[in-house]
């Protein structure tokens, strides 16, 4: 069996939404079937097979070719098997996505991984805006699931967050960890202004501190070595990702915060 | 049966249906882990008074424990999940939670569970911090020195209590030195304890007392100054009678432990001292799990 492709055969002019073209949806159907699919593009439903060059056989193995930024919603709603996606992907990667792995070889636009309940994302370019946030208007962002970025990420990264693990091999934007109810943002990069605005709970987790520094909203706790730590290195040494092989450390600054509110948050910052 | 001129009677240890669990106790260093592992499992020789039996299991390198760091491994066996739960929480809260640099962890799987950590947060008084690792969530509460680190939940499996038997000695010394040599090699062997102290019971039971309050009473057939006074099992030359009990998680570990137990005891032999083996039953009436001692030792 060879991966079910979807390769995009114009330079779309419209935002292309993928949301039917899932392991799930697809599992079960003939290529004929999947070719009859009806995606949104622009404002009109066009079948799939006017919009994708239709290949392969395995449902549970699919692959966006010749991809760009406006195929939105890829992966959303999925419980099982794999999507890669060879190129750049549109807003809403990943969103609602409740098990499997999804994987884009460039970057995505805003919303990746938006109320992700499980599941593992990796980005091997760098994730916009709201990376693991709610929708706007809702009040909880991922549940859970693991995101891996390589390159970098926009602001407002972990908006809401309410569990789950967010690691960022390069830098993140600014508002990182605002509003964030619990869960655990790690950062090997820097860190942009405003970190941890209005966070409620959770971990941020940093082997520097940032060049912009703490904020006032956040009080300095001490030096500490803390068990979990072992822990939580020991977990990423499973993952395709630069965080399997940093070396596991104990020692942190703890930083809590956002003493604007209920402050329970940390910032953690490797010494 | 003879081995090396040790009788083995043809008779059964009797053992019952329990519940167990194993929890991995850290610490920054061996001494503490140890300090801690001894506090959770004192007064915990039988369930008959103590609620549960507990003991170490074995000293686990840093590089078999959660965290890395010096641990020990300590199985604890209830009559059943609830009072099993009861004791877990309550020893943990007062013997490991106040353990200097200590860290507490589930060592079983299973996918019955009860708390571990889950009641403990609330000593965090609201600072308590939750954390999600590969599927399972931890405690983070703030104490004096530093944080305390806990599993949430432990695994729990059907587990058996009461494997037993008898060394008959011509001294007590003889006795001592053959339960010794016993406990030793018995260590050893994997998920099980030997929950009384240093392995060895001196004061074995029988069900029933002539007073009503008493659910047991000593085990005076065993007993070697009650020669003339009652129907006693033993022949004039024994003048000792030890028992180890073993608890396990399962019959199979149990049986393990009782065959190489017994043959530390048989390599002592007559010479010295030791007469026979034996093992306390019930008539069948206490426990589904009879453990031969002749098969055992076949």
């Amino acid at each position: 069996m060879s991966a079910l492709t979807f390769t995009l055969t114009t330079s779309a002019k419209q935002r292309i939404d993928c949301s039917p073209l899932t392991t799930d949806t697809l599992t079960g159907k003939s290529l004929a079937e999947i070719a009859a699919i009806e995606v949104l593009v622009g404002n009109r439903y066009e079948r799939a097979d006017s919009v994708f060059d239709i290949s392969g056989d395995d449902a549970a193995d699919i692959k966006f070719a010749n991809s760009t930024d406006k195929l939105d919603f890829v992966g959303r709603n999925m419980t099982t098997g794999k999507i890669l996606v060879d190129g750049n992907v549109g807003a809403y990667f990943g969103l609602f996505l409740e098990g499997g792995q999804l994987e884009v070889t460039g970057n995505t636009d805003v919303y990746t991984a938006c109320e992700m309940k499980s599941g593992q994302i990796k980005i091997n370019g760098n994730a916009g805006d709201f990376l693991g946030g709610a929708r706007p208007g809702r009040r909880n962002g991922m549940t859970g699931g693991t995101v891996i970025v390589k390159g970098n990420t926009g602001d407002r990264t972990g908006d809401h967050m309410r569990r789950g693990v967010i690691l960022i091999e390069g830098n993140a934007g600014d508002y990182c960890a605002g509003r964030m109810i619990s869960g655990t943002i790690a950062v090997l990069g820097d860190v942009g202004a405003h970190l941890g605005m209005g966070m409620k709970r959770g971990t941020v987790l940093l082997t520097q501190l940032p060049s912009r520094g703490i904020t006032a909203n956040f009080n300095d706790c001490g030096s500490h070595t803390l068990a979990f730590l072992p822990l939580l290195f020991a977990s990423f040494k499973k993952l395709d990702s630069q965080f399997a092989s940093v070396e596991s450390f104990s020692r942190v600054q703890r930083y809590a915060g956002d003493l604007a509110g209920i402050g329970m948050g940390e910032i953690l910052v490797k010494i | 049966m003879i081995i090396n001129g040790v009788t083995i009677d043809e008779t059964f240890a009797e053992a019952f249906p329990m519940k167990g669990t194993r929890l991995i106790i850290t610490a920054l260093n061996a001494k503490w882990a140890m300090i801690s592992a001894q506090t959770f499992t004192g007064f915990a020789t039988s369930v008959i008074a103590c609620g549960c039996e507990a003991g170490i299991e074995r000293v686990l390198d840093p590089s078999e424990t959660p965290d890395g760091r010096p641990g020990v491994s300590i199985l604890i066996f209830a009559m059943g999940g609830k009072s099993l739960a009861k004791q877990v929480e309550t020893r943990s809260g007062q013997c490991v939670l106040t353990s200097p640099t200590s860290a507490l962890f589930s060592g079983l799987e299973s996918d019955t569970e009860i708390a571990l950590g889950q009641n403990l947060r609330y000593f965090g008084d609201g600072f308590q911090i939750s954390k999600m690792i590969d599927g399972k969530r931890y405690w983070r509460i703030p104490v004096m020195d530093g944080e305390f680190l806990t599993q949430e939940k432990t695994g729990v499996q059907a587990s058996v209590g009461g494997g037993n038997f008898l060394v008959l000695a011509e001294s007590q010394a003889q006795a001592l030195a053959a339960c010794e040599a016993a406990v030793e090699v018995m260590r050893k062997c994997p998920n099980v304890i030997m929950p009384f102290p240093g392995g060895v019971v001196r004061s074995g039971s029988k069900v029933g007392s002539k007073f009503k309050a008493l659910n047991a009473s000593t085990n005076d057939a065993f007993c070697p100054t009650l020669k003339g006074q009652t129907k006693s099992d033993l022949s004039p030359e024994i003048e000792s009678v030890m028992e180890i009990v073993i608890d396990g998680l399962t019959k199979e570990d149990i049986d393990v432990a009782m065959r190489v137990g017994i043959q530390a005891v048989c390599d002592l032999g007559a010479e010295n001292g030791i007469r026979r083996i034996s093992a306390g039953n019930y008539g069948g009436k206490l426990g589904p799990f009879h453990f031969h001692l002749q098969e055992i030792m076949a």
